[in-house]
């Protein structure tokens, strides 16, 4: 089941900025990650999937709704961390706190306390003294106070210092695992890689890729280290892989016998049967690496010598 | 449609700033009501017999003083400033920021927000201009018991004041409402209440500028008309409704605009 739904959304705002023709779905139980550098439109979608923009061209939905026409309904069952903290400064943590639980008709605050304990938040102090971390810790658990369903984090890690980015990564993964779905833009890879399952790349407003992680890694080529014991041998191995057309020879190092090969899965155990033969002094896997993949794309699409159809 | 959270939350963001300018108001009424002498005016009166001047002071009463000090200038410049400060608080500045991301990610419709916001605006300046007609009333009770003061003139002359209060933070706010940044609200929402009261204040000092009451709503607060017992309620049904109109268009445009959050 589809729970949030941007089909064909253009928002131009002139100069070539906005998003244009961007279509992706996320489905209920999953993480979708949205990635791309700064400006790219990341902000610009949520803020249609929020209902705070309407698409010039296109639809958004949200659990079936309209989300400009029901912006209110929706917010019922959904969590939104901004991607820029900006809260009413005049209050203390615990006022806006209060306010927000007001806000949602929230009675019960053992929720928001469990969550407070989880992201150490001390939410005593006025909101216009707290540090940045401080402030994006209390925008994150207004964000989560009221247990929604659904959950829209724009950037959710910056300005975290990197245990809390751990703690939160923690805390996304189990989410996931209650069954929520979760819609995450950033642009650091390696917060994508360890939580999302479907992920879009986006680049100066246009979706460029859109993939299933598992399915890629299915996909794409496994990388292997190997290191010979001699020179003979190690000559010989090339020779093999040179001569299959199934394996790539990646890289060679001679002076120290080592070599990289590459071969879709589906090729692996022909691989491991042809180097049986051979007396090797190390066999491991490079593992993949999403950034790798993310840069190849980018530098490929983003010269701007492909057309974007 | 109002929503008590919001409003408290306004209240004790504003209330600093609303107190200081009632505070202001209320102390220039009734120190102008009080220092008014009337046996001086008549003094200066005779003084000038055979002058041009001759005519203003020999019908120079409180209240006509008043018409032409505080309820020109310092009773309308005061209540601006305060309205151009707080509508662009109430709206635009929290657009600007930012802040307003957190009320909307709450089940909070666009139009409870500015009902909400624009009551506290409507309601503190009722109040403002109830606690300044009350202290007033009352100066005029104790200091100037012994002058003839037509208190439905007086009563008068604050209700129109405070229509055209009224109006003008109607324009104050819509602009708050249409505009996405701080600055854009301001130019607007600051300038156009400021011109209306500069053109106002010109064309009462001179007669070559006369022309330029017809470019400022400030001339539907009549004085003269009111003192004079003229027929001014058709004046003061059209400072009522710019301001309900303007309310109105308020909630419309910030239901249908674009919001950068
Ligand atoms: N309200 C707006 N008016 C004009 N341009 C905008 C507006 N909001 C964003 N942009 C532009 O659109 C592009 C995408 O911005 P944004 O969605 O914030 O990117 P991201 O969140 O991926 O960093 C940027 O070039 C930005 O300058
Ligand atoms: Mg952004």
């Amino acid at each position: 089941m589809t729970i949030i739904s941007l089909q064909h959304v253009t928002k131009d705002y002139g100069h070539g900025r906005g998003i244009f023709d961007v279509s992706f779905h996320v489905k209920k139980g999953t993480v979708y990650g949205f990635l791309g550098p700064n400006g790219a439109g990341k902000t610009t979608a949520i803020r249609h999937i929020m209902g705070f923009s309407k698409p010039q061209q296109g639809i958004v939905t949200v659990s079936g709704l309209n989300s400009w026409n029901n912006a209110s309904t929706i917010q019922e069952t959904l969590g939104y961390l901004p991607g820029e903290v900006a809260l009413p400064e005049h209050l203390t943590g615990e006022q806006f706190i209060q306010m927000m639980m007001d806000l949602r008709k929230i009675k019960d605050d053992t929720h928001c306390k469990k969550l407070m304990d989880f992201f150490e938040l001390d939410a005593s102090g006025k909101v216009k003294r707290m540090s940045l971390g401080m402030k994006r810790k209390l925008a994150i658990v207004t964000a989560f106070m009221h247990d929604p369903d659904i959950l829209v984090l724009d950037e959710p890690t910056s300005g975290l210092d990197p245990i809390m980015q751990q703690r939160f990564i923690d805390f996304i993964k189990d989410e996931k695992r209650r069954g929520k779905t979760i819609l995450l833009s950033s642009h650091i890879f390696t917060e994508v890689d360890a939580t999302c399952d479907e992920i879009s790349i986006i680049k100066e407003g246009h979706i460029i890729s859109s993939f299933n992680k598992q399915e890629l890694l299915n996909m794409t080529e496994k990388v292997f280290h190997l290191t010979v014991e001699n020179t003979k041998d190690y000559t010989q191995l090339i020779q093999m892989i040179e001569s299959d057309i199934t394996f790539q020879l990646i890289s060679k190092n001679e002076q120290i016998n080592e070599l990289q090969i590459s071969c879709y899965p589906s090729d692996l155990s022909k691989l491991i049967k042809r180097i049986a033969d051979f007396p090797l002094l190390s066999f491991s896997e490079v593992p993949f690496s999403l950034e790798k993949h993310f840069m190849e794309f980018y530098d490929r699409r983003v010269g701007g010598e492909l057309p974007w159809q | 449609m109002i929503n008590g959270t919001i409003f408290k939350q306004t209240l004790r963001a504003n209330i600093k700033l609303w107190l200081i300018f009632t505070l202001v108001l209320t102390l220039l009424q009734v120190v102008m009501v009080s220092v008014f002498d009337d046996r001086m005016i008549t003094d200066i009166g005779h003084m000038v017999e055979g002058t041009p001047l001759a005519g203003f002071f020999g019908q120079t009463t409180l209240l006509s003083m008043l018409a032409s000090t505080f309820y020109a200038i310092h009773g309308v410049i005061f209540p601006i400033i305060y309205i151009i400060m707080t509508a662009n608080s109430l709206i635009a500045a929290q657009v600007d920021r930012g802040s307003m991301a957190y009320l909307l990610s709450t089940p909070t419709k666009r139009s409870t927000i500015i009902v909400t916001q624009a009551s506290y605006l409507i309601i503190a300046l009722v109040v403002m201009f109830c606690i300044e007609t009350v202290a007033g009333f009352i100066t005029l009770q104790v200091f100037q018991s012994d002058v003839d003061v037509v208190i439905a003139d007086f009563m008068m002359l604050n209700i129109g004041l405070f229509l055209l209060m009224f109006a003008i933070s109607g324009i104050s706010f819509f602009f708050s409402s249409l505009c996405n940044l701080s600055k854009n609200s301001l130019a607007f929402g600051a300038g156009i209440p400021l011109a209306f009261f500069l053109f106002q204040l010109l064309s009462s000092v001179d007669d070559s500028l006369e022309v330029l009451r017809y470019f400022t709503m400030n001339a539907l607060f009549d004085t003269a008309a009111i003192l004079e017992g003229e027929n001014y309620w058709w004046q003061f049904g059209i400072l009522l409704g710019i301001g309900i109109v303007l309310y109105i268009a308020s909630l419309v445009v910030f239901k249908r605009k674009d919001l950068p959050l």
